[in-house]
């Protein structure tokens, strides 16, 4: 069933791209930068997960031979790209509003000073 | 130690006397006097006497030089200076049969860019000047020379193939291997596949160096001599000088292209050789062509030289790769 | 841990990375209190961030004796947790020839630029945290390019992205800043998700992020996977490097950002992008014997050359134009290094610090002239030369060298990569190389009647009415430009010295990857080949220069001794009808030959094409984005038919 994650993850990839191409408002395309980084994010947890694994939290003395969990590696990274996501939005959500203040739109039509 | 003196003392003989200040002072300028009288003849006029170009020379060093108001003075007046001495560097590179003054210092494509600091120096110097007519001067010198570019650049690409090849290293840029290889195996002018290049190069001297019909830059009638508007005495006698030494180092470059296997060995003798073939090449490629034609617009010559010239040169270029 | 061990030279590239984020730390909590001197708001915090870096470049020139002269790839284990049943579990630094290259082109601009800001940022508001972000921005580049593990790449990367999209929208009132910023952010984090998906499939694959393990593992190794990682790394760092077709970026946020960031986003930012691709086809994939790797790289690289230059032409904002350069030299370095020869690695290379230098010395120029004027319109400008001389003269310095002008450094590299793609293409009989090295050479003299332009319309020609009073910048702001000034002439009247020291052990390591594996402790198979930097054309700039000065001289004598010196010029207010300029009989008025039509000639040819990438680079987001993803899936197509 893993590959379903796979499929799905590339689809959210996709689905972020397509709404950062053809929506024209500000705002939106944010929103598809965020699904794109879903995506990512799916992608890498999935790519961790083993079957039948339990989390991968251990004391020194617990961990043996026989010990199965997850790849946590993935998790540490899933982490810290969620944390830069929320970043992009911040930031990016904080662009919009002085954009607004100075341009009077969303409208990424009409927002092309710089062009040529 | 009384060896390093001499040799000190020959390299500068080779900058000052030849072939460097003198020869192209006295060569330039009777090339510009030859040119001017070709001109007139071909036109039945009696045209001026062949030394009027030193006469010219020595009135404009008597007579007054003003820097405008508006112009940045140190510019204005270092400009034709580095220019000049940029030209007769250049002058000092290319080989005259098989004698270089300064072997192994620059190649082809060095020489190419060293040709650009005149025509650099004659823009700033036209930029400091604050006119508006220079200032349409230079856009026009400039446009001339991204259209020689191109020509140029693949003519010597070609001249870099076919002597590579035939020294079994691919490719050649060096000027002096170029001279050599000419010397023992006769002219490349006898290639088949440098016959174009040396055509297209023929039509690239009336631009590189702003005779009819390419002189849009000066074009007097409609902008006053461009960039020399503002220039008078001292300062634009240096600039006249430094035309008539460009228009020796390129009908030289030209002879050391693609004549370069006419010679004796003997110095002297060869460079009245080299001079000889030079005023055959003015004649031919820049009074005649005057003669016979009038001033092209500033977007014809980009089109001329980047539509027919280049053709010509790729023509050879792809010769050259071919082997031919 | 005694304090001999910590001077040891293998602790220097962390210190050096780390000394500039702690400087970011420092700046924000200490020296709250606002200065009273106004010429430095930031108080304390400019001199933090200027110490910063400072040291860090201090740490990085020191690294010059072990790595560049000895050859010693620094391996660098943090918290000493290195490889573990053979995997590496540690976080590592890795510092060969390349990284200390870059890294020290790095620490220069922005050490540089931090003298510069000083001076240049009086005018703004909020100029502390100016100095936070800009030693982030720092502090990313660095650690990008000295690390060993391909997800702190990714890490430094959005670093970097942020702090340059934060400064690129600092000066928030300037036309246009905010807009250039969210089309940086949107396509930039296009870019870093590309990235991070790369790097993740990379580890589903191999299951390590330790570059020189992947390097050691991938090659032979290649599937599918492997192949569409590569892509969406190499569109990754294309983005962070701002080639074709991500270039409309870079014209927006260079021309937007304050100059002193500029310099860093076009010297520095696109270094990191050039280091990534570097890092990916050459050690990571190993991919550059292939044809189509080569041609893929050369043909980006002249289509960068070529399109950036003939937009650069249509211009009429001085950085703006001055952006379109940047892009236009990065094809430069993409199409020397593309050439996969030694000769072509070590002129890329070459190029990319000719770049630093020139492009840094010219925004500095640039925000000079805003500085003073408040203005980079090629159109309102003129004359400025009266004026700010020794800016004009930094400026003509760095418009010399990135047109090639012999003796400074661009024709020392340009020179390079023209010789090293003609001989790629004698070698291997392929003409596409021999087209490459054509179009570079016509990009050169595009790139020289740009600047012919620039000169034009800002330093020379007429002084516009409302000018009259500007001065000359600030000693501080002259100081960070004649330093860059000097390392022009100097790297370009030098080039062996410069080849011999930096570019060819640089060039060097990238041809043997088998060390920089090995150095991590790893096993390679590749052998380490024999590495020949000859050439065939001659050029001895001392010599040139010594000949010219001789005649300069003895020109300078004769004229002296002529009437050259008694030069007659106007006395006063009242100006002599003869010191006018001549205007055909007419009234004396102001008139600038200058800004956006001043070749007509030439484009009036182009017209079309002019008209149709006018058209293309449309301004909108939308249409980036979409080049983004066509890119994308461009390259996967490509890297799946072609590797």
């Amino acid at each position: 069933m893993i590959q379903f994650n796979y499929i799905a993850a590339f689809f959210l990839i996709c689905l972020g791209f397509y709404t950062i191409v053809t929506k024209y408002n500000l705002v939106k395309t944010v929103i598809g930068m965020s699904v794109m980084d879903y995506g990512v994010n799916l992608l890498i947890i999935s790519i961790g997960y083993t079957p039948g694994g339990t989390a991968p939290i251990f004391t020194a003395g617990e961990l043996t031979q026989a010990s199965y969990f997850v790849d946590p590696i993935p998790q540490a990274l899933t982490l810290t790209s969620i944390v830069i996501g929320a970043c992009v939005t911040a930031m990016s959500m904080s662009l919009i509003i002085r954009l607004h203040e100075s341009y009077g739109t969303l409208d990424t039509r009409e927002i092309r000073r710089l062009r040529g | 130690m009384t060896s390093i003196f001499l040799t000190g003392l020959q390299y500068l003989g080779c900058i000052l006397i030849f072939p460097g200040f003198l020869f192209c002072f006295f060569c330039g300028l009777l090339l510009t006097g030859i040119d001017r009288k070709l001109v007139a003849r071909m036109q039945k006029r009696v045209g001026p006497p062949i030394l009027q170009p030193f006469y010219d020379f020595f009135k404009l060093l008597g007579k007054e030089t003003i820097v405008p108001a508006a112009a940045s003075r140190t510019t204005f007046l270092l400009a034709p200076l580095v220019g000049l001495a940029a030209l007769v560097v250049i002058q000092l590179f290319i080989p005259i049969y098989g004698f270089s003054a300064f072997s192994g210092m620059a190649d082809i494509i060095v020489i190419l860019y060293l040709l650009l600091i005149p025509a650099l120096a004659a823009i700033l110097g036209a930029a400091a000047s604050g006119s508006p007519y220079a200032g349409v001067g230079l856009s026009r010198e400039m446009v001339t020379i991204i259209s020689c570019e191109l020509p140029l650049v693949l003519v010597l690409l070609a001249v870099a193939k076919v002597v590579g090849n035939a020294l079994g290293t691919g490719l050649c840029f060096s000027m002096t291997e170029i001279a050599r290889y000419q010397v023992e195996n006769g002219s490349l002018i006898t290639k088949l596949s440098m016959i174009p290049a040396a055509v297209a190069f023929a039509m690239v001297i009336p631009g590189e160096t702003g005779s009819h019909p390419f002189d849009t830059a000066e074009a007097e009638t409609e902008i006053c001599e461009g960039m020399h508007a503002e220039y008078s005495g001292a300062p634009l006698a240096v600039f006249k000088l430094s035309h008539a030494v460009k228009i020796l180092t390129l009908t030289s470059l030209f002879v050391a292209l693609f004549f370069g296997g006419i010679g004796t060995g003997i110095i002297a003798v060869d460079g009245v050789i080299v001079f000889a073939l030079c005023v055959i090449a003015t004649a031919l490629f820049i009074s005649f062509v005057h003669a016979v034609t009038a001033r092209l617009k500033i977007e014809q010559v980009f089109k001329y030289y980047w539509t027919a010239v280049s053709g010509l040169a790729l023509v050879s270029l792809v010769l050259a790769w071919y082997g031919l | 841990m005694n304090f001999t061990n910590m001077m040891d030279y293998h602790h220097f590239p962390i210190y050096a990375v780390m000394v500039l984020f702690l400087g970011a730390f420092v700046t924000m909590v200490c020296g709250t209190r606002p200065s009273k001197n106004p010429n430095n708001p930031a108080g304390l915090r400019a001199w933090i961030a200027l110490c910063a870096t400072g040291v860090s470049l201090l740490l990085l020139v020191l690294l010059i004796k072990p790595v560049m002269l000895g050859g010693e790839t620094i391996a660098y284990w943090m918290g000493s947790r290195g490889i573990a049943g053979g995997y590496a579990i540690g976080i590592a630094l890795e510092v060969d020839a390349l990284s200390l290259f870059f890294a020290l082109l790095i620490a220069t601009a922005v050490f540089v630029s931090a003298i510069y800001s000083i001076r240049y940022m009086v005018h703004d508001d909020c100029v502390p945290q100016y100095y936070v972000l800009y030693c982030l921005l720092a502090g990313g580049v660095l650690g990008l390019v000295l690390s060993g593990d391909i997800f702190n790449m990714f890490v430094m990367v959005e670093i970097l992205t942020f702090a340059a999209v934060a400064l690129t929208a600092f000066r928030t009132r300037v036309y246009g800043a905010l807009e250039a910023a969210f089309k940086y952010l949107v396509v930039g984090c296009m870019g870093s998700s590309a990235i991070l998906t790369g790097v993740i499939l990379l580890y589903a694959q191999y299951h390590t992020l330790n570059l020189a393990q992947l390097a050691s593992l991938i090659p032979g190794s290649m599937n599918n996977a492997t192949k569409l990682a590569f892509a969406f790394l190499y569109i990754g760092f294309s983005t962070k490097a701002f080639i074709v077709p991500f270039h409309p970026l870079a014209a927006d946020a260079h021309g937007a950002a304050p100059a002193s960031i500029s310099v860093l986003i076009s010297g520095v930012l696109t270094k990191s992008g050039i280091y990534g691709i570097i890092r990916l086809t050459w050690f990571l994939f190993q991919t550059m014997e292939l044809g189509a790797m080569q041609f893929m790289l050369v043909f980006i690289g002249s289509v960068s050359m070529f399109v950036c230059v003939t937009m650069a032409l249509a211009q009429h904002d001085f950085k703006r134009l001055l952006a379109y350069h940047s892009i236009s030299q990065i094809g430069y370095v993409l199409t020397a290094v593309g050439l996969s020869t030694a000769l072509g690695v070590s002129a890329g290379l070459y190029h990319a610090m000719n770049h630093t230098l020139f492009k840094g010395l010219l925004f500095l120029a640039a925000g000079a002239v805003l500085h003073e004027t408040g203005t980079t319109d090629l159109g309102k400008l003129g004359g400025l030369s009266k004026k700010m001389p020794h800016t004009t003269v930094l400026f003509l310095i760095g418009a010399f060298s990135i047109s090639g002008v012999p003796p400074f450094n661009g024709f020392a590299s340009k020179w390079l990569i023209y010789q090293a793609a003609y001989q790629r293409a004698v070698e291997t009989n392929n003409i596409g190389f021999l087209a490459a090295a054509v179009v570079a050479l016509v990009t050169s003299t595009l790139t020289l009647a740009s600047f012919v332009k620039v000169t034009q319309s800002v330093f020379f020609g007429q002084l516009p009415p409302e000018y009259e009073n500007v001065k000359e910048v600030p000693f501080g702001m002259r100081l960070a430009m004649g330093i860059l000034a000097v390392l022009c002439v100097l790297t370009g009247i030098f080039p062996n010295t410069v080849m011999s020291v930096l570019t060819e052990p640089a060039a060097r390591a990238v041809a043997s990857v088998g060390e920089y594996i090995m150095a991590m402790g790893f096993k390679a198979t590749v052998p380490t080949p024999e590495v020949s930097f000859a050439h065939v054309g001659v050029w001895t700039p001392v010599n040139w220069l010594l000949i010219l000065c001789i005649a300069l001289l003895a020109l300078t004598v004769a004229a002296l001794a002529g009437r050259y010196d008694q030069v007659s010029a106007s006395q006063g207010e009242n100006v002599e009808t003869k010191y006018q300029l001549f205007y055909g009989g007419e009234q004396n008025v102001y008139s600038q030959v200058g800004g956006g039509d001043l070749f007509w000639g030439f484009k009036h040819n182009w017209r079309h094409y002019f008209d149709f990438m006018h058209d293309l680079h449309s301004g909108v987001v939308n249409d980036y984005a979409l080049w983004a993803v066509v890119a994308l899936a461009l390259a996967i197509m490509y890297m799946m038919i072609a590797l």
